[in-house]
């Protein structure tokens, strides 16, 4: 061998030692997985993309940056300017922090790694847009509401969206009611899982009670409205009194009324009270009469007194009762006078005192006079 | 003391004793049955009116016969009371042997009806005070009518005025029947006893009646 060779044999031996051990390409770098959470992303949710890569060759890999870019699905972190090497058979995270800014859909924003001796890994990663937001739904709510009677409004929070929802609650909002509890908790909810809360809604004036569902996507707190409209009307299940028989009797002044109340509803009509109304006024011995509880299908006989004008001609008789919540409730029935005939204050059961003396005065002068004649004979 | 026949009232005895000198005369009682009649008629056409006061307004024209019709009978009835006491107290008074003719005795009971006059004003007064202070409310139905007529009565009644009416009919009765008992005792040429039990007995009878009736209203 030449010298001139063996130089050139050395200088080379002299590179290569210097340069170190030979790298291997991105053929051997592999994304072995890509996680999103949450796993679906609403529009403008922020969601954590998790990233591992591992060396599948045998000899160690430097790398140089990895950065993640897309559109629809934007990075928000910074990107990793300096990785360094991965050696063989190692694995890598790579955590970036992405907010959908597009619509809805499956986006692909690119995962990318620059070797250091040239070459890059270019990394599709899917992310999944779905915007639809739990529902929510009143199953059990009253026929009608009433003012002050309290009602069970029973929500349930359902989830059509493909990934879970955690910390679900039901808060109703609005005026004119009162609700107990006042939210409620549901938790978490696995897709096409549902839940429910119950409230007892006390409605004061009619209004419309929104029930907000608020739950969390991620670290993402989302709310979706369900109205329910509170107007007052008649339950059709709800006690209802009905006066019949009815007698009305004149008595000295005043008027006695007699009958029969019957509960002709579905529901219990509890602390029944029955006394006249204007313009008639209740007087002793039965201002007022108390029935108790009447149950459905239930009568009950009563008496009422009251004084009136002479002009009046009928008369309501006024009928109180509670539901089983306490709430008051009145029926009024009109009775006519017609065909009775009351005699007037005074002349009644209080003895005519001007009449009694007349009679005594009569009596004596008619004794004396009977006396007289016989002491005349 | 001679003040006519209103004598009767406190001297029976001397004012029929009297009379028994002269003939039967029956003006004077007729005109007694008259004014009892004519104060019974007034009570009857009140009462009538209020009656009428709760019909319905196309039935207000047969009310005027109603109250016409109450003052004849009110009118007539005087004369009957009349008549019957008198037909009554002669019939009576053939148990005990009584002698003198029936128009001596219509005359004499006709006299000791006098103060019926007295108790008929009394009794008029305090059943114009009862009925006005009743509430008549207006049968809006010819159907209702019999119900607003049951349920006055019935309110009539009930009031302590008329049992006071009935007590002060008792009374004038009764000293009616004193001086019947004079009347019978001259008319029918009677013991005071047997002209006591002439009278008496119908009256009392009478009373009794009156008595049940006023006990079984309070």
């Amino acid at each position: 061998m030449r010298p001139r060779y063996l130089i050139l044999l050395s200088i080379f031996c002299v590179i290569a030692a210097l340069t170190g051990p030979a790298s291997a390409g991105p053929a051997d770098i592999t994304v072995t997985s890509s996680t999103l959470d949450p796993q679906v992303l609403m529009k403008g949710d922020t969601g954590t993309l998790t990233i591992v890569i591992q060396n599948t060759g045998a000899e160690t890999v430097a790398i140089k940056s990895a950065r993640l870019y897309g559109s629809g699905v934007v990075p928000l972190s910074e990107p990793y300017p300096s990785v360094g090497e991965l050696g063989a058979g190692n694995t890598k995270t790579f955590t970036f922090t992405v907010r959908a800014d597009g619509g809805e859909g499956t986006f692909y924003p690119q995962f990318v790694l620059d070797f250091r001796n040239d070459g890059s890994l270019r990394h599709p990663v899917p992310v999944q847009v779905e915007d639809t937001p739990l529902s929510a739904s009143v199953i059990n709510k009253p026929d009608a509401f009433a003012e002050g009677r309290t009602a069970d409004i029973t929500v349930r929070v359902g989830n059509p969206r493909p990934n879970a929802a955690s910390g679900v609650q039901v808060i109703p909002i609005g005026t004119g009611f009162t609700a107990t509890p006042t939210g409620g908790f549901v938790g978490a909810l696995a897709p096409d899982a549902a839940g429910t809360v119950t409230f007892n809604l006390t409605p004061t004036a009619e209004t419309d009670v929104t029930f907000q569902v608020v739950w969390r996507n991620g670290i993402n707190t989302h709310t979706a409205d369900l109205v329910l409209p509170v107007t007052f009307g008649e339950d059709k299940r709800q006690a209802d009194p009905v006066i019949t028989n009815v007698e009305v009797t004149p008595e000295a002044g005043r008027y006695r009324v007699v009958g029969d109340i019957s509960n002709a509803g579905l529901e219990s009509a509890r602390s029944v009270v029955i006394a006249p109304g204007a313009p008639a006024a209740p007087t002793d011995p039965f201002r007022i009469y108390v029935v108790g509880t009447l149950d459905p299908d239930d009568i009950s006989s009563f008496e009422v007194t009251f004084k009136a004008e002479r002009n009046v001609t009928e008369v309501p008789i006024v009928v109180e009762y509670r539901d089983g919540d306490g709430n008051r409730y009145t029926a009024t029935t009109m009775v006519g006078l017609g065909g009775a005939t009351l005699p007037a204050e005074g002349s009644g059961g209080d003895l005519p005192v001007v009449a009694i003396i007349v009679v005594v005065l009569v009596a004596l002068g008619i004794a004396g006079a009977i006396y007289y004649s016989w002491r005349r004979t | 003391m001679n003040t006519g026949f209103l004598r009767v009232l406190l001297d029976p005895g001397r004012f029929f004793e009297a009379r028994m000198q002269g003939e039967p005369s029956l003006k004077v009682p007729a005109l007694i049955a008259l004014v009892i009649g004519i104060i019974g008629a007034v009570s009857a056409a009140l009462s009538a009116n209020v009656t009428i006061a709760a019909f319905p307004a196309d039935m207000q024209a047969f009310g005027s016969i109603g109250v016409a019709i109450a003052v004849v009978g009110g009118i007539i009835g005087g004369f009957f009371t009349w008549v019957a006491f008198g037909i009554v107290f002669y019939i009576v008074s053939m148990l005990f042997v009584g002698d003198g003719d029936l128009k001596r005795t219509l005359e004499f009971t006709g006299y000791g009806l006098l103060p019926q006059v007295f108790g008929g004003i009394i009794g008029a007064v305090f059943s114009y005070q009862l009925i006005s202070n009743l509430t008549i409310p207006t049968a809006s139905r010819p159907e209702d009518i019999a119900v607003v007529v049951e349920a006055l009565t019935n309110a009539m009644l009930a009031d302590p005025l008329t049992q006071i009416i009935g007590i002060i009919s008792i009374l004038f009765l009764i000293w009616s029947a004193n001086i019947w008992i004079f009347g019978m005792k001259y008319a029918r040429n009677l013991s005071t006893r047997n002209a006591a039990l002439t009278v008496g007995i119908p009256v009392g009878l009478y009373i009794l009646i009156n008595l049940v009736t006023l006990i079984g209203l309070m």
